[in-house]
């Protein structure tokens, strides 16, 4: 394998007596489009800065492309980046906003002239270059962001939650002309959100961050067929996955999974001899529930809590004591709030993480 | 509220308007009289259309007057105080708003007291303190300057020298204007700056191509403040300076106001007014950058 573009290894940081990150070893390939995710506080934009160079590293080693550049300043790292506030210099039109770089850099101005219009052409911006930000659109002033950040060449784009301020409608619209782009140019893009299905949709690779800490670091669909706890097991996937606390029931043949609520369902195929008596939580995603005729097919019954039908398909939440359920069935149907439902579960998607809320392999 | 009009309402309207109408003209008043005896041939200690028009009053301040002289001494300390103000105000505002450190806020507190303190209170330690400087200053040029002993000192003197005035106007600003620009450059985010290190710009590049353009408004707002409230003070000039050729533009209004023989009105209404025109010129400036600067920070 090649050296990756980016490697952090025990990489820590604090803010006075808070450890913000707390030992963070990931790689990100050359190319690839790699996605933090994480809860609010977790520390995303923190790492972001440190591989920027905005934000000192208190511990560790961050590798660009084999080189270690832990002290080496921002602008000599070959990395751009994109804020979330875009940061568009307001007193300088759209072209001086893009070129500023090489003006810094004393480029010749015929050539910023021809490297501003090929950067705004391959962004649609060529008809702006003399508005200043204030007489933008939203979707343009971060198209003029990206702008400023690509006309470098960099090695690597960072991208800070660069959408949070866009309505849905061009969020989905960037979040395409983003994926365009880096496939035109395959720059490593490193991008920060805490949106998990701008994750799932952009990412060649997602890093889980919770805590200042990597929870897991793969391929999104590998994240979402195989988390390793629960947080990760919560944070992937939308609607989130149910996560129902009980215990392992059974003999050395024959295991069942008892929820405390009280309901039962068997863990055929499963090796669980090891775990009878144990707490454990079982994870199902809504969509390996369904609702089924009879009682015979169904694993549990429940009460319908809430009923949302939305055409293609209908999220229904259930009761069963303590428990509640998601339940995502495919189609429309006409259910009420109060209905009783016989519930089938997909047995094979079942994910079941003992006390310390870790995955227990099949 | 549109299409409420009862007849009470009009008639509180119109009582509001009347109110405003005579507050206007009692505040008017004065300036109307000034600048009628000022080109009045016979001015008057009351209000009166002129007998006949003329600018003999100012080309009297001018000619027979040493007017130019006073103008150009106003003008000098007060534009030199103004853009130390701006300078040390930029740079300090910054600071006070990027930094983290626990003195922050006394030291915020503790300026505004330079500020409401009366400063004729402290006038008697602070003269000492010149009369101190000044006559270290005198030491430090005597045996370089020769028999330009007098004149250098007219310049860098603490006590009767432009120096001394500039620094004591300057100070009694900084107060503010520091203010101002702290709370300006809260509300600048720190973002700009940081994209401008990664599009790779020097320290001397970032302060000059960034911040400088992003401070404009809130610079011109303090330098504005300072160059109106520094303009009008009257107390520090009469105590500071005593050469006639130093006189400032109060000062001089002020002697000719006290003159033993005669008052002479038309004389002292045109001093005024040539004394009221920079500080009008400033304001119409003013009023631009402070909409600007305290409805809130940059836009982008
Ligand atoms: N300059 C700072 N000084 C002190 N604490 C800080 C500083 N910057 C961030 N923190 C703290 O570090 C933690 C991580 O912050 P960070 O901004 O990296 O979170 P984030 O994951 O980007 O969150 P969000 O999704 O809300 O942007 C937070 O608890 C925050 O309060
Ligand atoms: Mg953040």
């Amino acid at each position: 394998m090649t050296t990756p573009m980016i490697q952090l290894s025990g990489v820590r940081k604090s803010f006075g007596a808070v450890g913000v990150i707390q030992g963070v070893d990931i790689e990100v390939e050359d190319g690839e489009f790699s996605v933090f995710v994480g809860p609010s506080g977790c520390g995303k934009s923190t790492l972001l800065r440190m591989i920027a160079g905005l934000e000192s590293i208190d511990g560790g080693d961050l590798v660009l492309n084999g080189q270690r550049i832990n002290d080496v300043p921002p602008d000599q790292r070959g990395i751009a980046m994109v804020f979330q506030s875009y940061a568009l210099y307001p007193h300088m039109t759209v072209a001086q906003n893009i070129g500023f770089s090489l003006d810094l850099k004393k480029v010749p101005k015929a050539e910023i002239a021809r490297e501003v219009g090929r950067v705004s052409e391959l962004l649609q911006l060529s008809d702006l270059l003399n508005r200043r930000p204030a007489e933008l659109s939203g979707g343009q002033r971060q198209r003029v962001a990206i702008g400023r950040a690509i006309i470098k060449r960099p090695r690597v784009i960072l991208f800070d939650e660069p959408l949070s301020n866009l309505d849905a409608a061009l969020r989905v619209q960037m979040r395409a002309e983003l994926q365009k782009l880096h496939q035109e140019l395959r720059p490593t893009i490193v991008y920060v959100t805490h949106d998990q299905v701008e994750a799932m949709t952009m990412a060649t690779r997602i890093v889980v961050l919770n805590k200042g800490r990597v929870e897991q670091w793969d391929t999104p669909i590998e994240l979402y067929n195989n988390p390793v706890n629960t947080f990760v097991a919560g944070f992937i996937g939308s609607p989130r996955m149910n996560l129902v606390a009980g215990h392992i029931v059974g003999n050395a043949s024959t295991q069942h999974f008892k929820a405390n609520a009280g309901w039962m369902v068997s863990m055929d195929g499963r090796s669980l001899a090891g775990v009878v008596g144990q707490q454990v939580t079982l994870g199902i995603r809504p969509e390996d529930i369904r609702p089924v005729a009879s009682a015979g097919e169904a694993d549990m019954q429940a009460s319908i809590a809430i009923v949302e039908r939305l055409g293609a398909e209908t999220y229904l939440n259930v009761r069963n004591g303590e428990d509640t359920l998601l339940v995502r069935a495919q189609g429309d149907l006409a259910m009420k709030p109060g209905e009783v439902v016989q519930l089938a579960m997909n047995h094979a998607a079942f994910h079941l993480f003992d006390q310390s809320n870790n995955v227990i392999a099949a | 509220m549109a299409g409420v009009n009862s007849p009470r309402q009009g008639a509180y309207t119109a009582l509001a308007y009347v109110t405003l109408i005579i507050i206007s003209i009692f505040c008017l008043l004065p300036f109307v009289w000034m600048a009628l005896a000022s080109v009045d041939s016979n001015a008057q200690l009351f209000l009166k259309w002129p007998d006949s028009w003329t600018f003999d009053n100012y080309i009297r301040v001018f000619a027979t007057e040493n007017g130019t002289r006073w103008f150009a001494n106003s003008l000098f300390t007060v534009l030199s105080a103004t853009i130390l103000v701006v300078i040390i105000s930029g740079l300090g505002g910054y600071a006070l708003s990027r930094s983290k450190a626990w003195w922050k806020q006394p030291f915020l507190y503790g300026i505004l007291l330079i500020r409401v303190l009366p400063s004729t209170a402290l006038l008697v330690p602070l003269y000492k303190i010149l009369l101190t400087a000044n006559n270290g200053m005198g030491s430090l040029v005597r045996p370089l300057a020769g028999e330009n002993y007098r004149a250098i000192m007219q310049m860098v003197g603490f006590i009767d020298g432009y120096l001394g005035l500039i620094i004591v106007l300057a100070t009694g600003q900084l107060p503010l204007a520091l203010w101002i620009m702290k709370v300006f450059f809260d509300g600048v985010p720190k973002d700009y700056e940081e994209a401008a290190i990664l599009d790779g710009a020097t320290l001397v590049q970032r302060i000059h191509r960034v911040l400088i353009p992003l401070a404009l408004p809130g610079l011109a707002a303090a330098g504005l403040f300072a160059f109106m409230s520094a303009w009008g003070d009257f107390l520090l000039p009469l105590i500071l300076l005593s050469s006639p050729e130093l006189q400032t533009l109060p000062i001089g209004l002020f002697r000719a106001f006290l003159r033993v023989n005669e008052i002479d009105y038309g004389l002292l209404a045109a001093i005024a007014t040539i004394y009221l025109i920079p500080a009008v010129i400033a304001f119409s400036f003013a009023r631009r950058y402070l909409v600007q600067t305290f409805s809130g920070g940059v836009k982008g």
